[in-house]
C-alpha cells in the first residue's frame, strides 16, 4: 500500500507542510527509524501503530501498549476514512482524502511539543523555602495575634468580667478562668494562700493597683498592732499608720511564705527611734549582730511588791534577779546525783519541762518540780497518817495544819494514852544533815500538849536547814524566819494569821520583747547557752546575752552563720497591743 | 556630617569592614566589647543587689535587668528589620549585623538574670523560652553564615543556579536524541528522567538534599541492570545515554547541595522572625500582667 504523509509544523503563524510518500504492505508508525512514518519523540513507542490495507480502504492497528484513540475512542484497530482523527501520544493524525495513486493520505502534527528544556526545568524546579508555601510574615503575625489574644486579651477580659472570683464564692465552672489566671502567675504561691490562689480577684481587687489592705483583712482581721494604740510617735507613727500590708508581705515568692524578711524594713524606723520617737522607749538598732544593742532581761525587782525591772545582760557586775526564792542550780546538778535519796544525777529536763510546742517551758511549780524530792512531811512516827504533810503555797495554813494533826492525834487518845509522845517527832531534813536537838518534855494538858507538839514540829517546818527557810524567805526585813515570834502569835491557831513566807515570783520569760524557740535549738545542750552548773543562787541570771547568739547567728545574708533578721527573734504584730487595723474584716 | 568633613570621612573609612572581614570582627569587635560590658553589669547587679529571699524579676535590680532586656528585644528587632535593608551601604549593614549578634547574645544573659532562675508554666517563662529559641536560632544563623557560603562556593564551581539548570536542560536535550533508538522500557525511564527532574521541592527535600524518587537515579539503575542485554547495534546510543545520565546526576547532586545550603541558611529565619513577633506579644503580656494585677 502507498500512503501520502504530510507532516504539519507550525512556527507561530506560519504553517509548513512536508509531504512524502510511504510505501509498504504495512505502514509502521513509531519512534523507531525502521518505521515508514517515524515519530521522533521519545514519548512515543518504538513501534506504536501501523496503517494497513483493508477491503474498504485503509485501517489502523495498535502495536504495543501505548494508547491509541480514533475519533476520541480508545481502540485496538479501526477502519479509517477521510476526516477521522487519531491521537498517538503527542501526535494528532488526520485522515485526508487519498490523492491519485495512493491508498490513503494522512496529516501528522506534533500537537504537544516538549518545549524548551530550560523553561520546563525552571518551571518545575522549586528552589527556596519561600516556594514551599512557608511564609514568615504569616507565621509571625499568627504567633503575635495568638499570644496577644490568649495570654493578654483573654485574661484581661476574664478578670474584668469578674470570672476570677474570690475563693469563697462558688467557683465551679471556672476552671478555664483559673487556668487563664494561673498563666499570669509570676511565681510560686505561699503555702497558706494556695487553696484560693487560682482566683486572682481574691487579692487583686482592681487593675493596675496594689493589693489593698481590705483584701488581706478579709481573712486576717485580728492581726495585732505593732505599738500600743494612743502612743505618740509623731512622724514615725504617721509612717506606721500609712504602712500597707503589702509593704511587708508579698506573694508569688515561693512556698515558704509571704513575709518579707529583710531587716531594712524594720531598720527604716528603728535605726534612730531614740531621736524620732523617744516615747517608744526603744533603743536604736542598726542591724544584727553589729548594731544591735545588748539584750535587756526582764527581771523581778521585788517579788513581794510584784515589780519588775529591765537589766542589760553582760554587765559587770552582772544583773541580779529577785524571784524571792533560794535556789542553787549548782547544788542540784551535782555530779553523781543524790545516792542517799536514791536519786540519779539531775539534768535540766528533770525540772524544765518543755511546752507542748517546744518553744518555751512550763512554769516551775513546787508540785511538779520540787515535791518529789522535797516532801513536806514532818512527823512520820508519831502521827498515824504516814503521808501527813503541810500544804505548800499556803503559809498561814501550815500552822493550822500542823496544829490540827496533833489535835487529831490527841483526840484519838494519843496524848491521854501516852501522857507524852512515845518518841519525838521525826524531823524532815536534807540528806547528810545532823539530827535536830531533842525536844522539850510535853505539857500535862491536851491543848498545851498539842501546842507544844506543834511548836516543836513547826520549828522544824520553818527551819532554814530543813524547812521553809531552806528555799523561802521569811517576812522579816532581812528575809529571816522569826520563828519564835511567829509561833507565839500563831499558836494556838487564830483567825487571819499573818503571812509567814515572803512571796515568790518566778519568771517564765526573761526576754519578752523577743521570742526564742528552744525546740529549734534542741540539737544543742542547755549548757551551751546557760551556765547553770556554776549558778549557786537563783539571783544569778542565766539568760545568755547577744554574745552567745552571735556565735551561731549572723546577718540576714550571712554565709557561714545562721542567717538572722529582725523577725527571727522579734514579732511585728503584737496581739497584746490590739488590732493592727481597726477595720473589721469579714469573710465575704 | 558633611562630605567635606575629613575627620568624619576617615572615621567611616576606619570602621568599614574590608571585603574579607567578617561582620563578627567589625570595628575590632567593638560590639562584642560593649555587649560584654553589658553582661558584666548585669552580673554585678545580680550578685550585688540581694533582694529579700532569692533574686527575682522584681526589686530595683530585677526591674533594671528587665527594662534593659525589654529594650534590647525591641532594639534588636528594629535592627533585624533595618539590617535587611540592603539598600544601605555595606559598612552600616555590617555594623548593624555585628550589633544584632553580640547584643542578642548579651540579651540571653540579661534576661536569664532577670528571671532569677525562677521558671514555671506561665506567660513569663513563655516569653523567656521564646526569647531563648529566637536567640538560639540566631546563633544557628551565625553558624550558617560562617559555614555554608564557603561550601556553596566550592560546590558551585563558579556556576550560578541558572547556569546549572541550563546545563541540565542541555543534557536533557542530548538525552532525548541519544536515547531515541533504545528500547521502549529504557526510553520510558529515561523520558521520566528528562521530564520529571526533581530540583528542589518540599522543605524537607530542600533541607536534607535527599530525593528518594530521583528519576535520573532510577534511569541509571535501569540501565545498569540491563546493560548486558543491549544489542550490538544499540551499544553506542546506550553508552551515550548512560554517559549523559551520569553527567546529569553529577549536576543534580551539585544543584541539590546548593539548594540544601540555601535552605539551611534560610530555615532558621522561619523560627527567628515569627518567634520574634510571638516574643514581642509575650513580652507585652508579661509586662502588662505584672503591673495589671
Amino acid at each position: 500500500m502507498e500512503v501520502e504523509v504530510t507532516v504539519l509544523t507550525r512556527r507561530g503563524a506560519a504553517v509548513m507542510h512536508r509531504v512524502q510518500r510511504a510505501s509498504a504492505p504495512r505502514i509502521g508508525l513509531g519512534r523507531g527509524t525502521d518505521n515508514e512514518v517515524p515519530l521522533a519523540d521519545i514519548r512515543v513507542g518504538l513501534h506504536i501503530a501501523a496503517l494497513v490495507q483493508r477491503d474498504t480502504g485503509i485501517g489502523i492497528e495498535r502495536i504495543g501498549t501505548s494508547p491509541m484513540m480514533v475519533n476520541g475512542i480508545s481502540v485496538e484497530a479501526a477502519p479509517l476514512k477521510p476526516g477521522d482523527e487519531i491521537l498517538l501520544g503527542p501526535y494528532r493524525i488526520e485522515i485526508l482524502a487519498a490523492p491519485e495513486g495512493c491508498d490513503g493520505a494522512i496529516q501528522i502534527e506534533l500537537t504537544q511539543p516538549i518545549g524548551p528544556a530550560l523553561e520546563r526545568l525552571t518551571t518545575t524546579a522549586r528552589i527556596g523555602l519561600e516556594r514551599t508555601g512557608a511564609n514568615k510574615r504569616v507565621y509571625a503575625w499568627t504567633g503575635f495575634v495568638v499570644i496577644a489574644v490568649v495570654c493578654l486579651a483573654v485574661p484581661i477580659i476574664f478578670f474584668s468580667g469578674g470570672m476570677m472570683r474570690p475563693w469563697h464564692k462558688d467557683a465551679t465552672g471556672h476552671r478555664v478562668a483559673k487556668l487563664i489566671g494561673l498563666s499570669w502567675n509570676p511565681g510560686q504561691f505561699s503555702n497558706a494562700h494556695r487553696f484560693f490562689a487560682a482566683e486572682c480577684a481574691t487579692c487583686h481587687q482592681g487593675a493596675f493597683s496594689r493589693v489593698a489592705d481590705t483584701a488581706c483583712l478579709a481573712c486576717h482581721a485580728k492581726v495585732g498592732n505593732h505599738v500600743e494604740h494612743g502612743i505618740k510617735l509623731d512622724a514615725v507613727g504617721d509612717k506606721l499608720d500609712a504602712l500597707a500590708c503589702v509593704d511587708c508581705h508579698t506573694e508569688h515568692r515561693g512556698i515558704e511564705g509571704s513575709l518579707i524578711r529583710t531587716a531594712g524594713l524594720c531598720l527604716d524606723c528603728h535605726r534612730n527611734l531614740g531621736e524620732t520617737a523617744p516615747a517608744a522607749g526603744v533603743r536604736d538598732v542598726a542591724g544584727f549582730p553589729n548594731g544591735h544593742p545588748q539584750f535587756r532581761a526582764t527581771l523581778v525587782a521585788d517579788a513581794a511588791k510584784g515589780t519588775i525591772t529591765r537589766a542589760e545582760l553582760g554587765t559587770t557586775p552582772p544583773p541580779v534577779d529577785h524571784p524571792g526564792i533560794k535556789f542553787s542550780h549548782a547544788a542540784h546538778l551535782l555530779p553523781g546525783g543524790f545516792p542517799a535519796l536514791h536519786y540519779k544525777e539531775m539534768v535540766c529536763a528533770d525540772c524544765h519541762i518543755a511546752e507542748p510546742g517546744g518553744q518555751s517551758f512550763l512554769p516551775i511549780t513546787y508540785k511538779n518540780q520540787c515535791e518529789r524530792c522535797h516532801e513536806l512531811t514532818f512527823d512520820k512516827v508519831a502521827l498515824p497518817w504516814p503521808d501527813a504533810k503541810v500544804p505548800h503555797g499556803d503559809d498561814t495554813g501550815v500552822i493550822a495544819a500542823v496544829w490540827n494533826y496533833y489535835a487529831g492525834l490527841a483526840l484519838q487518845g494519843g496524848a491521854t494514852a501516852l501522857g507524852a509522845p512515845a518518841s519525838p517527832p521525826v524531823e524532815r531534813r536534807a540528806a547528810g544533815l545532823p539530827p535536830p536537838p531533842t525536844p522539850s518534855p510535853p505539857p500535862a494538858d491536851t491543848q498545851a500538849w498539842v501546842t507544844a507538839k506543834s511548836t516543836v514540829a513547826l520549828r522544824l517546818v520553818f527551819d532554814e536547814r530543813r524547812g521553809c527557810a531552806y528555799c523561802h524567805y521569811g517576812m522579816s526585813a532581812d528575809g529571816a524566819f522569826e520563828t519564835d515570834k511567829i509561833l507565839a502569835a500563831a499558836l494556838p491557831p487564830k483567825a487571819n494569821p499573818a503571812p509567814v513566807v515572803a512571796p515568790v515570783s518566778l519568771r517564765t520569760r526573761f526576754l519578752p520583747q523577743a521570742r526564742f524557740d528552744h525546740a529549734s535549738h534542741r540539737g544543742m545542750t542547755c549548757e551551751d547557752c546557760h551556765a547553770s552548773r556554776q549558778a549557786l543562787s537563783s539571783d544569778e541570771v542565766l539568760i545568755p546575752g547577744i554574745d552567745t547568739c552571735v556565735k551561731c547567728h549572723g546577718t540576714e545574708n550571712a554565709a557561714l552563720r545562721a542567717q538572722s533578721t529582725c523577725i527571727t527573734c522579734h514579732v511585728f504584730h503584737r496581739s497584746e497591743f490590739g488590732l493592727m487595723r481597726m477595720t473589721t474584716g469579714t469573710m465575704q | 556630617m558633611t562630605i567635606s568633613d575629613p575627620s568624619a570621612a576617615t572615621s567611616t573609612a576606619d570602621t568599614r569592614p574590608t571585603r574579607h572581614e567578617s561582620f563578627l570582627a567589625y570595628d575590632h569587635f567593638r560590639h562584642l566589647k560593649w555587649a560584654t560590658v553589658l553582661v558584666l553589669f548585669a552580673i554585678v547587679i545580680y550578685v550585688a543587689v540581694r533582694p529579700y529571699g532569692t533574686p527575682y524579676g522584681g526589686g530595683w535590680a530585677g526591674y533594671t535587668l528587665g527594662t534593659i532586656g525589654a529594650f534590647l528585644i525591641l532594639w534588636l528587632t528594629w535592627f533585624g528589620y533595618r539590617k535587611r535593608n540592603y539598600a544601605e551601604n555595606h559598612g552600616r549593614l555590617a555594623a548593624r549585623l555585628s550589633a544584632h549578634v553580640y547584643f542578642g547574645g548579651a540579651l540571653f544573659f540579661v534576661a536569664t538574670l532577670h528571671t532569677g532562675f525562677h521558671f514555671g508554666w506561665n506567660i513569663h517563662t513563655l516569653a523567656y523560652a521564646l526569647m531563648c529559641i529566637v536567640i538560639a536560632s540566631g546563633v544557628y544563623g551565625v553558624f550558617t553564615y560562617a559555614r555554608y557560603p564557603r561550601l556553596m562556593t566550592d560546590n558551585r564551581d563558579s556556576m550560578t543556579t541558572v547556569q546549572m539548570l541550563g546545563r541540565i536542560a542541555g543534557i536533557d536535550d542530548e538525552l532525548r536524541s541519544a536515547t531515541m533508538p533504545l528500547d521502549d522500557a529504557t526510553v520510558a525511564v529515561v523520558g521520566r528522567a528528562i521530564s520529571a527532574t526533581a530540583v528542589g521541592g518540599s522543605a524537607w527535600r530542600q533541607l536534607t538534599g535527599r530525593y528518594p524518587g530521583c528519576t535520573t537515579a532510577m534511569a541509571i539503575a535501569h540501565m545498569e541492570a540491563h546493560a548486558s542485554e543491549v544489542p550490538l547495534a544499540l551499544q553506542e546510543p546506550w553508552r551515550l545515554t548512560r554517559l549523559k545520565l551520569s553527567e546529569k546526576e553529577t549536576l543534580l547532586a551539585r544543584i541539590r547541595s546548593d539548594i540544601r545550603y540555601k535552605a539551611l541558611m534560610e530555615i532558621w529565619l522561619y523560627l527567628h522572625v515569627p518567634l520574634t513577633f510571638a516574643l514581642i506579644a509575650a513580652l507585652t503580656a508579661h509586662i502588662i500582667s505584672i503591673f495589671y494585677l
